[in-house]
């Protein structure tokens, strides 16, 4: 029967060309523009690390202003780490792995006439950083332990870096020369790129990964500052100069730990808590004793990655959806009401009311594919646009996957199904002997 | 065969309560040509409706086949409407989307017949009404006769026991009504129970039995015949 | 005589359609005032002036390859350089690209020796060239001179002693005015600085930021590990000095990277996102309205169409063409008026939603009358083409049967 009834509301939609068009235009630009927002909001809200999320955490403690706590973030706490304490968490053998970090950039060269400079971002990061976020090496790996406290001049190179320095071949062992001194490659990683870039949310959430790793002990050889946010609260505190900087309470450095068992966990809490105590001794971490560690899933609602701008289009969105259903609602109650005396001859002729219900219910749901469709188009190109308005910016998530573009679909059903029932419920109650005397 | 005792059927609005039937009781005896015959108003459409299992009595018994159909749900009457019913309008009620095959088919799906059967039976009863040649037709493109026509065949198309007709002749000419009317005939004759409604005195002699409805009953002189012929049987 | 009496009962006997319509006029309504209020909140702010000639400026940044640069040397060479320019009216090195989304703030105080309280604002590290470069209008006091001019390591305490501040940000330390000559200090510091001009506005590095406008210019120069420039070509030879700039600038020096790019780009980039909101939101009311608008044309025709005998009674029964497009106008309007209010109060009710959970402008009682005004009007029109059409209903229809 649900052939039968496919055909039947194929041609029935062909009977009333213009109502039809006018039912499958409120639900295609219903679902157009509630999938062009959902799938912006759906890929920005994605968990890169979901996979690790019951151990990887976020490290944040309280090292701030006595007079004033931290306002920019929702715990009261800045999300980055001072390099001291960095450093300090660094001598921790609790955590399974750990990772501190920060964005920067060196100029790239090479004795490659052909190449010309460029500016290359890096990550300034210690060894574990490729094992803690699943980072799959394609050559080598990363450097040695020393690395991460003494100006060794090492670096893993991404993929496309990779194959603009040395076309693609394994360049482990090679040397590039970065802000002109020379660097020896140990390792190159495969296409590797979380969106969100959840590991550092600074600098957009939705850039790129960066192009070079290099190790964590090269900072005073560089006398290298963050490129990406440094906040301070007490100005001109250690002395000048660079290690001014370094022992500064200036925060800058992200750190993440892997915590795999409710002991670790436990343990580095008392480890947190013991530095803490050790530090207020000397005068530092003045404000009540607080620290946080944060999952993923968490850090990217703490970081607010999805703005209350996009959480405002996606509320409109879909009450413009459903807007659009109650259109189509309207709609379908007067084309299946201008149907009702057919509904009576199918009854007189041996129809039940559920059948004429659900041969309803089918010609809404067909309603709802044809607006699916025509949604789905209507959404790529609402991608597109706000794709270009972006600057590229987010080309990583203006796009739907097959998931997203089922789910337009399955939008478009319900939606339809939705604004069927009612409309499909009226007229498998009329009284079909109203209809078949009277014409 | 049809058996219906002390039927009743009102309409309520918010102000006004009708009573279109009243302690109606007919019987109707498998093979019979039946006609209904009596004033605007009188309750024939009702009576026709509540014999299809459109509506459903407000009080009293109804047997079809013997069985009580008064309280079926609405799928079971839908069913037992499919197998056993066919009906004919005055005003035809083709569907006008679907050429004259698909709409006889319609009954048929509902059948659950597979697409061999609906096909052998549609092709059948387009015979038999003489139009197989234009099983592709719109309705908006036949004669209203021909529609009729076409009604019953869809009618017939599910080999129903009886067949339920309100007014089948009202909308056409007089030859076009003799026609349908002899179609009936020899439908009847082939052993299908029919109800008719109608307003023609001449349509309505015809038939085996008249009944004649007067203020939502059978009028008083018909039972008193009636009973006069059950008491000297 | 309008009849109102046997039109509401009409009405009633088709409540769910006409409850449907209003519904939909009423949620397009709570949609439409609250995207307008968006929409015109983010149009100001992208309005706001920046308090310089956007157009005209260029940004180099650039990053040498050597370790041991001398910093110092190469901003006087490239400065001169850059100067000489056919094209260039000036150029000055800065810490920061204005409204580029990415500089450096710090909190000052009009005391010394504060820890708590002060004002935040946005600060540049440039020289005397920076008033003529970015078209800035001194309004009171003097500009640097090269003796103010101090070059520091990064780090470095600076010890300058002058500074230009905004005017917002003058008032804002010293809100009795007089700022000019008086001095504000670090958190915690207690070596004056004294104010000696004030311009009259600039934006500063972020366009979003809630203290926009609070800029502080010191006549300084860090040695940090790269360097940006900013040139302002005369009006119309922009994108001629541009290629200049790169060509010249790679010419005296090529072992370094550098990226130039124009100030006008630089700002569209930082109003992306309320570009991007501007945008999705006029287009929502506009398809909004459109959808609204032919569903309502589609359900006039519809019930037209089913009054068709109705219609033909009332002319047979000598009621006018006017009568007739009258009568489906104003029950239109009833419809309307009824869903109009109903999204009235739905619109302060999401507004208040979305302002205290999504810091959004507030919904003023005029923007709601105006959207309120413009869906009546929007579904008068949408009804006025079927209604006009079914009184040229026929009063012979009244006695065709069928």
């Amino acid at each position: 029967m649900f052939g039968y009834y496919v055909s039947l509301a194929i041609r029935s939609l062909r009977g009333t060309p213009v109502l039809s068009a006018l039912m499958v235009a409120a639900i295609a630009v219903g679902v157009g523009a509630s999938m062009t927002v959902l799938t912006l909001n759906y890929m920005m809200s994605q968990n890169p690390l979901a996979h690790k999320d019951s151990v990887l955490y976020a490290v944040q403690l309280d090292s701030w202003d006595p007079n004033e706590a931290y306002q920019r973030s929702s715990n009261e706490m800045p999300v980055q780490l001072t390099y001291r304490d960095a450093t300090a968490l660094l001598r921790s053998d609790i955590p399974a792995r750990q990772a501190a970090m920060h964005r920067y950039g060196f100029t790239v060269s090479s004795d490659d006439f052909e190449l010309r400079p460029f500016s290359g971002e890096a990550r300034i990061t210690t060894r574990q950083f490729f094992a803690l976020f699943d980072v799959p090496f394609l050559y080598g790996g990363t450097w040695d332990a020393d690395a991460d406290s003494s100006p060794v001049q090492q670096v893993v190179l991404s993929k496309a870096t990779n194959e603009k320095l040395f076309g693609g071949e394994n360049s482990v062992g090679r040397s590039i020369d970065l802000n002109g001194e020379p660097f020896t490659v140990v390792g190159v990683i495969d296409k590797w790129n979380p969106s969100p870039k959840i590991y550092d949310l600074n600098n957009g959430p939705f850039n790129e990964a960066e192009e070079l790793y290099i190790p964590f002990g090269l900072h005073r050889k560089f006398e290298i500052y963050s490129w990406g946010n440094t906040n301070g609260w007490a100005s001109g505190d250690s002395g000048e100069g660079y290690e001014g900087h370094l022992q500064g309470e200036s925060v800058w450095i992200q750190y993440w730990v892997e915590l795999q068992s409710a002991e670790q966990l436990e343990n580095y809490r008392d480890f947190l808590t013991g530095y803490i105590r050790e530090q207020k001794q000397q005068g530092r971490f003045q404000r009540p004793l607080k620290f946080a560690l944060t999952r993923p899933s968490e850090w990217l609602v703490l970081n607010e990655v999805l703005s209350d701008d996009n959480r405002v289009l996606g509320w409109l969105s879909l009450a413009f959806l459903l807007v659009c259903v109650v259109n189509a609602v309207a709609l379908m109650l007067a084309k299946f009401l201008r149907k009702a005396p057919e509904a009576g001859v199918r009854r007189a002729l041996g129809a039940s009311r559920q059948a004429v219900f659900v041969q309803h219910v089918i010609e809404s749901g067909c309603i709802g594919v044809f607006g699916g469709l025509c949604g789905i188009l209507l959404a790529l190109v609402g991608l597109g646009t706000i794709r270009q308005l972006s600057f590229g910016y987010i080309d990583q998530v203006a796009t739907m996957d097959w998931l997203m573009m089922l789910a337009a679909v399955g939008l478009a059903i319900l939606a339809s199904l939705l604004a069927g029932i009612y409309p499909a419920w009226r007229v498998s109650r009329t009284n079909p002997s109203l209809y078949l005397k009277t014409q | 065969m049809l058996k219906m005792h002390n039927i009743r059927k009102s309409y309520r609005t918010d102000t006004i309560e009708t009573h279109a039937l009243r302690d109606f009781s007919l019987e109707v005896n498998e093979g019979e040509f039946v006609s209904v015959t009596g004033p605007s108003g009188s309750g024939k459409t009702t009576f026709l409706n509540i014999a299809g299992m459109l509506e459903t009595p407000t009080g009293g018994e109804y047997l079809l086949d013997g069985d009580n159909v008064s309280h079926l749900n609405d799928r079971q009457r839908s069913r037992l409407r499919n197998e056993k019913i066919g009906f004919i309008f005055q005003g035809f009620n083709l569907i006008p989307d679907l050429n004259l095959f698909d709409n006889i088919d319609v009954p048929l799906r509902y059948r659950g017949f597979n697409s061999k059967e609906r096909r052998r039976r549609i092709e059948k009863v387009l015979e038999q009404v003489g139009l197989s040649a234009r099983a592709k037709h719109l309705p908006s493109q036949l004669s209203g006769g021909q529609q009729q026509r076409v009604a019953i065949a869809r009618a017939l198309a599910g080999e129903p026991r009886f067949l339920l007709a309100d007014e089948p002749t009202g909308n056409l000419d007089s030859l076009m009504a003799r026609q349908v009317m002899e179609l009936l005939e020899f439908i009847n004759e082939w052993g299908t129970t029919i109800v008719m409604v109608t307003h023609d005195p001449d349509l309505a002699r015809r038939a085996h039995r008249n009944i004649q409805i007067v203020d939502g009953q059978v009028s008083d002189l018909q039972r008193a015949v009636a009973a006069a012929e059950a008491a000297t049987a | 005589m309008l009849e109102l009496k046997p039109m509401l009962s009409a009405l009633w006997r088709n409540k769910i359609s006409a409850m449907l319509i209003a519904l939909q006029l009423a949620l397009t309504l709570a949609i439409v005032s609250n995207a307008s209020i968006i929409v015109q909140d983010r149009i100001e702010k992208m309005a706001r002036p920046t308090g310089m000639p956007v157009e005209d400026l260029i940004a180099v940044t650039f990053q040498p390859i050597a370790q041991d640069y001398d910093m110092h040397g190469a901003v006087l060479a490239d400065l001169d350089l850059l100067r000489s320019i056919p094209g260039v009216v000036d150029a000055t090195h800065t810490n920061q690209i204005p409204v580029s989304g990415s500089g450096s703030a710090s909190v000052f105080h009009n005391q010394p020796n504060q820890e708590i309280g002060g004002e935040v604002s946005n600060y540049y590290e440039t020289g005397p060239h920076f008033i003529q470069t970015l078209g800035m209008n001194l309004v009171a006091g003097r500009n640097f001179t090269p003796a103010d001019m101090q070059v520091v390591q990064p780090n470095e305490d600076s010890r300058t002693r002058v500074a230009i501040i905004t005017r917002q940000m003058a008032d804002a330390l010293y809100p009795d005015g007089n700022a000019l000559g008086k001095s504000f200090y670090n958190s915690n510091g207690t070596d004056p600085v004294e104010i000696v001009g004030i311009v009259e506005r600039h934006l500063g590095a972020w366009v979003s930021w809630s203290k926009a406008g609070n800029v502080i210019f010191f006549p300084r120069l860090v040695e940090t590990n790269f360097k940006r420039y900013m040139v302002r070509a005369e009006p119309g030879r922009r994108d001629e000095v541009l290629k200049a700039v790169e060509k010249q600038l790679a010419e005296r020096d090529p072992q370094r990277v550098m990226h130039i790019e124009t100030l006008a780009e630089r700002l569209e980039r930082s109003y992306m996102s309320d570009n991007v909101m501007v945008k999705v939101l006029s287009a929502v009311v506009t398809l909004l309205t459109f959808i609204v608008a032919l569903g309502i044309v589609g359900l006039t025709v519809f019930w037209i169409n089913q009054r068709r005998k109705q219609i033909g009674v009332r002319r047979a029964l000598g009621a006018t063409r006017l009568n007739i497009s009258r009568y489906f106008l104003v029950e239109n309007t009833l419809i309307a008026i009824t869903g109009v209010a109903l999204g009235m109060a739905g619109a302060q009710i999401a507004n208040h939603f979305m302002v205290s959970s999504y810091s959004q402008p507030a919904l003023s009682l005029p923007v709601l009358l105006v959207c309120a005004l413009i869906l009546v009007s929007v579904s008068l029109a949408a009804a006025l083409v079927p209604a006009l059409r079914a009184a040229n209903i026929s009063p012979a229809t009244a006695t065709r049967s069928v």
